[in-house]
């Protein structure tokens, strides 16, 4: 037996050892998810073995990247709409000793590349809470800050949203938000909105109260008008008066928190009732890719029963 | 047999061999993996033992004010074992809590609250259903809530049908308020839910036992600052965790947005 070990350990030591030097002087960058990908895939290439079967035969893996590297996501378990709260882009900024503005820059761009990502992957619904009511009470500066920095990468990626098919919607109270980005943001939900496959929902302004309230006063309009009457308000109805209407998917169905804080801050409050919760500690400018798929893979490991037994 | 014979034999077998080693390899790893899982999980188990006897200081001393209202939120399967529950609730009134709410979403727990209640020493039933001041006379009492889906959606979409119906009657200058101002605001929505019944206190903690990281449909409208710990399965609870996941609410410090 100790003989069978310490062959075995040889044989993978005379495996990795040159694997490792090869790559170090190719430059080639193996991350420990590329080779267990590249494991994968080729063990899976043999029949006998039941495990490998059975968990091919319960859907198609999900390629992810340039090289093609299978990630262990399976197609079919993806979530249709997955939501996420961008916490932490100032104490990455501190950390790096950097300006708080910087921070959230760095937090827009790795948004975009979140998006981007999870469309790849056939995630067909991606909301952001960029900015929240209680945001408001934040320094005047950092605030004027933020808003320059939504209407100038909106303005800067509409090229992009039209190139990549993307529809942005934009949900939120807005009524407190400067003019010129308003301006922005109509033009770009006018533009996009004939997209179907790709939904970005950004949240600007927005509190999940609010949402339920505002949902209240669209029912007494309706109401006022005479479209509907008292006895027909119910669940349903009362969604279809949130902010999230423009959805297909209004419910998401993994909410991922980034830098550690474990609570849902005011977000979604309704659509959250049986949202797969995905609290990260990593700040969000850092939350990439290999992050993403962690939470992912978290998320297809899960059996949700949605309150009911099965 | 030359050269040209011999190549592709060369190759399958080189081939096999290296199918061999990159499935030992995998192997080797889920081994590894499968191990850190194993020592890790018995490094907790001591750990909570260890918070449990009280061998470590910290969790000795818990800053229980903190913790004015805790909601526990129990999955379907599990709340059907209500000695678990039972086991936990006497667990939180040793820590010192004082008002805890009891959610599953399908009420089974609502329907065992008279059992729950006599099982537990010192607990009785949340009545009120707004603001509850906790006076020091009340040491060793813990209030229990019980709630369920029903108190969610369907008690938000009932409290929106009061105030449609206040908004609609309202004699006092309507079209000042074609907007709904004066009647669509949190607190109006606040007392429109004690109306219905329903209680509108915001938790501080809530602490998940289930499989599924989700709180399962508590209802929505409570759920805005609070902060929620996935316990895993009631099953396996253990006291230490219970005590180690209070005392890290302890410390946590909320900026609220601002």
């Amino acid at each position: 037996m100790v003989s069978l070990f310490s062959v075995v350990f040889t044989g993978l030591a005379l495996i990795l050892i040159p694997g490792l030097f090869i790559s170090w002087r190719l430059s080639v960058p193996i991350s420990f998810k590329n080779v267990l990908g590249f494991i994968k895939l080729i063990t899976s290439r043999h029949d006998d073995e039941e495990e490998r079967n059975e968990k091919r035969d319960e859907g198609t893996y999900v390629n992810v990247g340039e090289e093609g590297t299978t990630s262990g996501l399976v197609r079919e378990l993806m979530p249709r709409h997955v939501a996420v709260i961008m916490d932490g882009n100032r104490r990455w900024a501190e950390r790096g000793g950097l300006l708080t503005l910087q921070g959230h820059e760095a937090g827009a761009k790795r948004l975009l590349e979140f998006a981007d990502l999870c469309f790849k992957l056939g995630i067909e619904t991606v909301s952001a809470f960029a900015f929240s009511t209680e945001n408001w009470g934040r320094q005047k500066v950092e605030v004027n800050c933020l808003m320059f920095l939504f209407e100038r990468y909106l303005s800067s990626k509409l090229q992009y949203f039209k190139r990549e098919e993307i529809r942005v919607s934009v949900i939120g109270n807005l009524e407190k938000i400067p003019e010129s980005l308003l301006r922005t943001i109509k033009e770009l939900k006018e533009s996009t909105k004939s997209y179907k496959k790709k939904h970005l929902i950004l949240a600007i302004d927005y509190s999940g109260r609010f949402d339920i309230l505002q949902a209240c006063k669209n029912l007494m309009k309706k109401s006022q008008q005479g479209l509907i009457s008292e006895e027909d308000v119910d669940e349903t109805l009362f969604e279809g008066e949130l902010v999230t209407k423009c959805a297909e998917f209004p419910s998401p169905d993994l909410l991922i928190r980034t830098s550690g804080e474990q609570r849902i801050s005011n977000f979604f409050l309704w659509q959250l009732a049986y949202t797969e919760l995905f609290f990260s500690p990593v700040l969000w400018p850092d939350f990439n890719e290999d992050k993403l798929l962690e939470a992912l893979v978290s998320y297809q490991c899960r059996e949700r029963r949605f309150g009911r037994r099965l | 047999m030359d050269f040209n014979d011999l190549m592709p034999l060369l190759s399958f077998w080189i081939g096999q061999i290296g199918d061999l080693g990159l499935d030992l390899l995998w192997r080797f790893i889920h081994i590894v993996v499968s191990l850190w899982h194993i020592v890790s999980g018995i490094f907790e188990a001591i750990l909570s033992n260890a918070i449990s006897l009280g061998l470590i200081q910290k969790y000795s001393a818990i800053d229980i004010e903190k913790l004015r209202c805790l909601a526990v939120v129990v999955d379907i399967e599990v709340a059907r074992d209500v000695s678990k529950v039972i086991d936990l609730l006497q667990w939180l009134k040793t820590i010192g809590v004082k008002q805890v709410g009891l959610f599953d979403s399908q009420g089974l727990l609502k329907k065992s609250k008279d059992m729950i209640l006599e099982m537990v020493p010192g607990s009785m039933l949340l009545q009120e259903t707004g603001e509850k001041d906790i006076s020091p006379d009340r040491k060793g009492i813990i209030d229990i809530e019980f709630i369920s889906s029903s108190d969610n959606k369907e008690a938000v979409v009932k409290a929106a049908n009061i105030l449609l119906e206040k908004h609609l009657k309202s004699n006092n200058h309507p079209e000042k308020d074609e907007e709904g101002d004066n009647v669509f605001t949190e607190s109006h929505l606040n007392e429109a839910l004690r109306v219905v019944g329903e209680n509108v206190r915001v938790p501080d903690l809530m602490l998940v036992y289930g499989p599924v990281r989700s709180h399962l449909g508590f209802p929505a409208w409570r759920l805005r600052y609070t902060e929620i710990v996935h316990m895993g399965s009631l099953k396996y609870m253990r006291y230490g965790s219970l005590l180690k996941a209070i005392h890290k609410f302890t410390g946590v410090r909320q900026n609220y947005g601002v």
